[in-house]
C-alpha cells in the first residue's frame, strides 16, 4: 500500500473516515473507492467479545451488529456470517475465533472503530477463548431470557472476569413468550456477582436492543491503552492457513507498530519473517497501511505453516523486540489420542491427505501414521479434546468423503521401563507386558455451581477417583470446588454428567496438573478368541472387572447379530474377567419375488451390502463404528 | 392354441423333461417361451399386500382386457413356442367370462403354445364357480393357485382376507375334483398372533385338501400397507420353528422342496417359476407387469388408467427399462441359482469368471452351503437366513 501518500497523520487526529482503494491508493474521493476503513486515535478503539452458551443468540447477535454499522448490506448478509463453516453452523458452535471491524457513529458525534473479536465457545478451545478475551477490553456477556444462565456462560464469564474485562450483561431474546428478563437479572447477579442494574433487554433476532448495545460498548468499555511509540508487540489470538496468502495471523496490537516491509519474530519459535501485508476485516479482508497499538487485525508475513504461528504467542520486531512478550502463553499440546482408520484400505491414502490438509488451518491437531492388527493402516491422531476430535473427524468424513472408524479416544500414559528408560504411550495396544511404573496425567479441576447440586457432584467426582483440595460457598447458594482428578476420568462422559447432575448449571474449567503413578491394567477385548488391539483400553486396577463385564455387556448390544455366534470376552493379560455373546441370526429370508420382479431382490441385496461397507470386517466378526467407542459409554 | 382334455394327465417324466428345458443360465437370444400376465383386480385389499391391485369394477375390466389383449398382440413378436403362461393378480378369476374368453382367444391367435405348455392362474377361495372352472379347463388351464393363506379364521380375519377356511376347504375339493393337473396353495406363516400349534394345524388341514403343490411364504411388513408399523409379527425363533416345521412336514409327506419356499409332489414343481430363478426370459403383460427379454428387464406402468390409455394409444407400457450389466447379471444369477435346491453348478459359475467354491467356503464351514456333486447349494440352514447368506457371497466375490 502507498502510505506514502497517505495523510494518516491528519486522519489520526481528528478521526475522519479515508476511502482506500484495493491497489493500495488512498484517497478521499469518494466515487473511486468502495472500502471504508478508519484511522482513528486510540480513545475511539473498542475492542470486545461476545460471551454466551450456546444457543443464546451470540451469532445472531453479531450479525445484528454488523448490518446496523453497516459492515454489510442486507444483500451481502447470510446469517450468522461469522460462523463461516458448514459445521460451525450446524452445531452451533465457533470453532475458528474471527475478527471484524466495525465503524459507529455514536451519539456524542464521534465515530468508533469497534473490534468484535468471536470466540469458540467449548471447555476443549478454553485457551483459546482466554487469548480471544485477553485482546479485548469488554465482553457483552448474552443471556437467553427464556433459558437464564447457563454453565458456559459461566465459565467464560469468569475467564473475562480474570482478564479484568468491562462485562455488559445483554438479556437476548426477549421476545420469546418464556422470557423472564427480571428473573434472568438476579441470576446473572447472584451467580456470576456482576451488577445488572445497567442490563441491556434485546432480541436479536427482532433487531430490539442493538443501538443500545453499541452505545453500551462505546461508553462503557475503556479504550485500549499502549504506546505506539514502543516496539512492537502483538498478541496472536488466531490464525489459519490461506492457499493465496499462506499463514493469516490475527493479533491485537498491544504496542508500536506493524507495517508491510518491517522484519517481525514469532517470540515462541524465534523464528523471523518479513510482512507483506497488514489489513482488518470489514468483514471482508481489506488491506491498510498499518496497524497500530490498541488495534485488532491481521498480519501476512510469508508464513508456510500455522504450527509456527502459536496461539497466546507475541508477534515483535526482529530489529527492536519487546522486553516483555504477552503474559499467559502455553505450548497448547493435544490431551486426547486416537486412532483414525479409513472403512475401506484403498481410502488410506486419501485420508492421509485429507488430515494434511486439515492440519493446515488447525495447528491443535496432530497425528503420525499407526498400524493396528484389527484395522490395518491408519493414523493416530491427537486433540485438545474430546469435542475437537469429533469435529476433526467429522470434517473429514463430510469434506473428503471418508468413511473413518475412530477408536475409543485416550490420554497419553507416561511408562518406566524396566530398564529405566521413559516413554509416553497414547495407545493403549502398545502398552508393554512387563513395565516399572505407569503415570497418567491429573489435571486440577474447579467447578462451579449451585449448592442444592453438591451431593450428586461430590459423588461423582468421587467415582472419577478425584481428590478435593477446595470446597468454597461462594455468596449462600452458590460453591467452589476444586478437585484434582485423572485426566482420563474426566474425558469421556465426566461433563454431560455434571451438567445433567447440575441441571445444566454446573461449570468446570480445568487446567493440566502433571504425571502421577496409578495402578493401571490394561483391559483387553477378545472376539471369537481373538485380541482386537483397537479396543484395548487402560483402566484403574480397581474398576477393571466392572470395567470388562459393562463392556462386553455395551458391545454385546451394539454387535449386530451376524451368520456366526460372536463370543465377546473381556481380559486382564490371560485372565478372561467377563464373557457375552452374540447369538447367531436365525433368520433373514429373501423373500418372495412377486410376478418376476427380480430388480427389487437384487437392489435390496445390493442395498444391504452398501449397508456393510461401514462395517469393519474383523475375521469372521463385522464391528460398527460404535463398537470402538463402547468403552466410553460405560458408566 | 391346443386344448387340453381335463381328463389328460401328464406322466411324470414329461413334466421332469420340461422342467430342465427350462434349465438355463443366461438369457438368450432365443425366442422367448414363458409369459406372465397380469389381473390387478381383488374383491377386496388384504391388510398385507403391497402387490399391485384394485377392487374389482365390470367396465374397468372390459378396458382392461382390451388393453392387455392389445399389450399380448404388440409383444407376440417376441415369442417363440410358449412353455409356460402364469395368469397372476390380484384375482384373474374374476375376470367375467367373456373377458376371460376374449384372453384366451388372443393367445391362441397371437402365440404359438407348446402341447405340453404349463398354463396357471391365481384363484381365491371362495371367488371361482364351477363355470368359470370349466372354461378355465376348457382353455387350456391345467395349473391353478389358490392363495389359502392360513386355515384358522382368526388369523385370515386380521389378515384381512374375505373367506374363512371352511370356505377354502370347499373350493379346493371341488377343484380338486375338477381335473387341474396340479392344484398349489399357498400357506404364509409369522402372521401376528401364530403360533407353531396354529401353523401346524394350517398345514395338516392343508394335506386333507390333497394340493400337488404348496408355497410356504413367510409374511414381509411392507411400508405402505395396513399392516406396516402396525402389528407385531411372532418371535424370530417362533418363525424359523414354523419354517423349519414346514420342511419338516412337506419332506415328509413327499412334497420336495425345490426353492426357499416351494414344495410339490413328483412332476408337479410349477416350471413359469423356475423360469424365473433360472434368469430365463419372459414377456410380461397387464400393468405392473415386469418382463425379461435379452439382457434387459423392465416393468410396465402400474396405475390401471395410465396402462390402458398407453394401449388406447399403441403405445408400450414400459416406464422402468434397465439393461443389466455383467456384474449385475453376476448377482442375479447366484440370488436366483442359489433360492432352488438345485443350486448352481460351479462350471457354470466358473464360466462367469467367479471363484465361487472359494468365496463359499467359509459358509459351508459355517453349514449354511453345501456342495452336491458339482453342485453349490443352500443347506435349510442357509434358506433360513438367505439374505444374509447371499450377501456374504456377493461380499466375498467382490460383487
Amino acid at each position: 500500500m502507498g502510505t506514502g501518500r497517505f495523510r494518516d497523520a491528519d486522519a489520526r487526529m481528528t478521526g475522519v473516515i479515508l476511502r482506500a482503494d484495493r491497489g493500495g491508493h488512498a484517497c478521499n474521493c469518494p466515487a473511486a473507492c468502495d472500502k471504508l476503513y478508519i484511522l482513528s486515535s486510540m480513545k475511539n478503539i473498542r475492542n470486545f467479545s461476545i460471551i454466551a452458551h450456546i444457543d443464546h443468540g451470540k451469532s445472531t447477535l453479531a450479525d445484528r451488529l454488523l448490518e446496523y454499522t453497516g459492515a454489510l448490506s442486507e444483500r451481502e448478509m447470510t446469517d450468522q456470517v461469522l460462523d463461516s463453516m458448514d459445521l460451525e453452523r450446524e452445531r452451533g458452535i465457533t470453532i475458528k475465533a474471527h475478527a471484524v471491524r466495525l465503524t459507529y457513529a455514536a451519539d456524542d458525534g464521534v465515530l468508533y472503530v469497534l473490534n468484535l473479536i468471536d470466540t469458540p465457545g467449548h471447555v476443549d478451545f478454553s485457551y483459546e477463548v482466554s487469548r480471544s478475551l485477553a485482546s479485548c477490553e469488554g465482553a457483552l456477556l448474552v443471556v437467553d431470557a427464556s433459558q437464564g444462565v447457563e454453565a458456559q456462560t459461566l465459565a467464560n464469564a469468569y475467564h473475562a472476569l480474570e482478564h479484568h474485562l468491562e462485562i455488559i450483561p445483554v438479556i437476548n431474546k426477549i421476545d420469546l413468550p418464556a422470557a423472564d428478563p427480571q428473573k434472568t437479572v438476579t441470576q446473572i447477579e447472584e451467580t456470576i456477582g456482576i451488577d445488572c442494574s445497567e442490563a441491556i433487554l434485546a432480541s436479536a433476532k427482532e433487531g430490539i436492543g442493538t443501538k443500545e448495545i453499541l452505545e453500551a460498548i462505546v461508553k462503557r468499555i475503556p479504550p485500549p491503552r499502549g504506546d505506539d511509540g514502543e516496539p512492537l508487540k502483538a498478541l496472536i489470538f488466531d490464525s489459519w492457513f490461506d492457499n493465496y496468502q499462506g499463514v493469516v495471523v490475527l493479533v491485537r496490537v498491544f504496542e508500536g507498530r506493524v507495517r508491510a516491509g518491517m522484519r517481525i519474530r514469532l517470540t515462541a519459535t524465534g523464528s523471523v519473517f518479513e510482512v507483506s501485508q497488514v489489513g482488518v476485516f470489514l468483514p471482508k479482508i481489506t488491506q491498510v497501511p498499518e496497524l497500530s497499538a490498541g488495534e485488532v487485525g491481521y498480519i501476512v508475513a510469508g508464513i508456510k505453516r500455522v504450527t509456527d504461528t502459536k496461539i497466546g504467542d507475541t508477534i515483535t520486531d526482529a530489529d527492536r523486540p519487546t522486553d516483555e512478550p504477552c503474559p499467559g502463553y502455553k505450548e497448547t499440546k493435544p490431551l486426547v489420542f486416537c486412532g483414525l482408520y479409513p472403512t475401506q484400505a484403498h481410502q488410506y491414502e486419501n485420508l492421509r491427505d485429507a488430515l494434511n490438509k486439515l492440519r493446515l488451518n488447525d495447528s491443535s491437531f496432530v497425528y503420525e501414521p499407526e498400524t493396528s492388527l484389527a484395522l490395518g493402516f491408519g493414523f493416530r491422531c491427537g486433540f485438545l479434546g474430546l469435542l475437537h476430535m469429533e469435529i476433526v473427524k467429522e470434517r473429514l468424513e463430510r469434506e473428503f468423503d471418508l468413511a473413518l472408524i475412530s477408536t475409543a479416544p485416550t490420554v497419553v500414559y507416561r511408562v518406566t521401563h524396566t530398564n529405566g528408560s521413559v516413554s509416553f504411550i497414547d495407545n493403549p495396544a502398545l502398552l508393554p507386558d512387563r513395565y516399572e511404573t505407569i503415570e497418567e496425567p491429573f489435571v486440577s479441576a474447579t467447578i462451579f455451581l449451585p449448592a442444592e447440586f453438591i451431593g450428586p457432584i461430590l459423588d461423582l467426582c468421587q467415582e472419577k477417583r478425584g481428590v478435593q483440595t477446595t470446597f468454597t460457598y461462594i455468596g449462600k447458594d452458590r460453591v467452589r470446588i476444586d478437585y484434582e482428578l485423572p485426566l482420563n476420568e474426566i474425558l469421556w462422559d465426566f461433563y454431560d454428567r455434571l451438567k445433567s447432575l447440575s441441571k445444566g448449571y454446573a461449570s468446570m474449567d480445568y487446567d493440566f496438573l502433571g504425571y502421577r503413578e496409578s495402578r493401571l491394567v490394561r483391559l483387553h477385548i477378545l472376539l471369537n478368541g481373538e485380541t482386537v488391539d483397537a479396543l484395548s483400553s487402560i483402566v484403574h486396577a480397581d474398576r477393571a472387572y466392572q470395567k470388562g463385564r459393562d463392556l462386553t455387556e455395551k458391545l454385546r448390544d451394539i454387535i449386530p447379530r451376524q451368520m456366526f455366534e460372536v463370543v465377546i470376552q473381556a481380559a486382564i493379560g490371560n485372565k478372561i474377567i467377563a464373557r457375552e455373546s452374540v447369538r447367531a441370526i436365525r433368520k433373514d429370508v429373501l423373500a418372495k419375488c412377486y410376478g418376476g420382479d427380480i430388480t427389487r431382490k437384487r437392489k435390496l441385496l445390493e442395498k444391504q451390502k452398501e449397508g456393510k461397507k461401514k462395517m469393519k470386517q474383523f475375521g469372521r466378526v463385522e464391528l460398527p463404528q460404535e463398537a470402538f467407542l463402547a468403552v466410553l459409554k460405560l458408566k | 392354441m391346443t386344448t387340453i382334455p381335463r381328463q389328460m394327465q401328464r406322466s411324470g417324466a414329461q413334466r421332469r423333461a420340461r422342467e430342465s428345458t427350462a434349465a438355463r443360465i443366461t438369457g438368450s437370444s432365443r425366442a422367448v417361451s414363458s409369459l406372465y400376465i397380469h389381473v390387478p383386480f381383488c374383491v377386496k385389499k388384504c391388510n398385507y399386500c403391497d402387490f399391485f391391485s384394485v377392487p374389482f369394477d365390470e367396465s374397468t375390466a372390459f378396458a382392461y382386457t382390451d388393453a392387455l389383449c392389445r399389450e399380448l398382440k404388440m409383444k407376440a413378436h417376441l415369442a417363440g413356442s410358449i412353455e409356460t403362461v402364469y395368469i397372476g393378480g390380484g384375482t384373474p378369476s374374476l375376470l367375467p367370462h367373456a373377458c376371460l374368453s376374449r384372453l384366451f382367444r388372443t393367445l391362441q391367435r397371437s402365440y404359438t403354445l407348446s402341447e405340453t405348455a404349463e398354463v396357471t392362474i391365481e384363484t381365491n377361495p371362495g371367488t371361482i364357480s364351477g363355470a368359470t372352472i370349466d372354461l378355465l379347463l376348457s382353455r387350456g388351464v391345467n395349473r391353478i393357485s389358490v392363495g389359502v393363506q392360513s386355515f384358522d379364521d382368526a388369523e385370515l380375519r386380521l389378515l384381512g382376507r374375505i373367506h374363512t377356511a371352511d370356505d377354502a376347504t370347499r373350493t379346493l375339493s371341488f377343484l380338486r375334483k375338477s381335473g387341474f393337473n396340479t392344484i398349489s396353495l399357498d400357506l404364509m406363516f409369522g402372521i401376528p398372533g401364530q403360533t407353531l400349534d396354529s401353523w401346524r394345524t394350517s398345514l395338516a388341514r392343508c394335506l386333507e385338501c390333497a394340493p400337488t403343490h404348496l408355497s410356504c411364504y413367510e409374511l414381509t411388513l411392507e411400508e405402505g400397507t395396513p399392516f406396516w408399523n402396525s402389528v407385531q409379527k411372532p418371535p424370530e425363533d417362533a418363525i424359523v420353528d414354523m419354517y423349519v416345521h414346514a420342511c419338516d412336514f412337506c419332506e415328509h409327506y413327499g412334497y420336495g422342496q425345490y426353492e426357499i419356499s416351494n414344495f410339490a409332489l413328483s412332476g408337479h414343481r410349477c416350471v413359469h417359476n423356475l423360469n424365473y430363478w433360472r434368469r430365463g426370459e419372459y414377456i410380461g403383460a397387464g400393468a405392473g407387469a415386469h418382463s425379461f427379454v435379452g439382457d434387459t428387464r423392465s416393468r410396465n406402468v402400474r396405475d390401471i388408467r395410465s396402462y390402458i390409455r398407453h394401449l388406447a394409444e399403441g403405445v408400450a407400457p414400459e416406464v422402468d427399462s434397465a439393461m443389466l450389466s455383467p456384474v449385475e447379471s453376476a448377482r442375479e444369477f447366484l440370488f436366483l441359482g442359489l433360492r432352488t435346491t438345485d443350486g448352481i453348478r460351479i462350471r457354470d459359475a466358473d464360466a462367469l469368471g467367479l471363484d465361487l467354491l472359494r468365496a463359499a467356503e467359509e459358509l459351508r464351514e459355517g453349514g449354511f452351503l453345501e456342495m452336491r456333486g458339482t453342485v453349490l447349494r443352500m443347506t435349510r440352514r442357509g434358506f433360513a437366513v438367505s439374505t444374509a447368506v447371499l450377501v456374504h457371497l456377493l461380499q466375498n466375490l467382490g460383487l
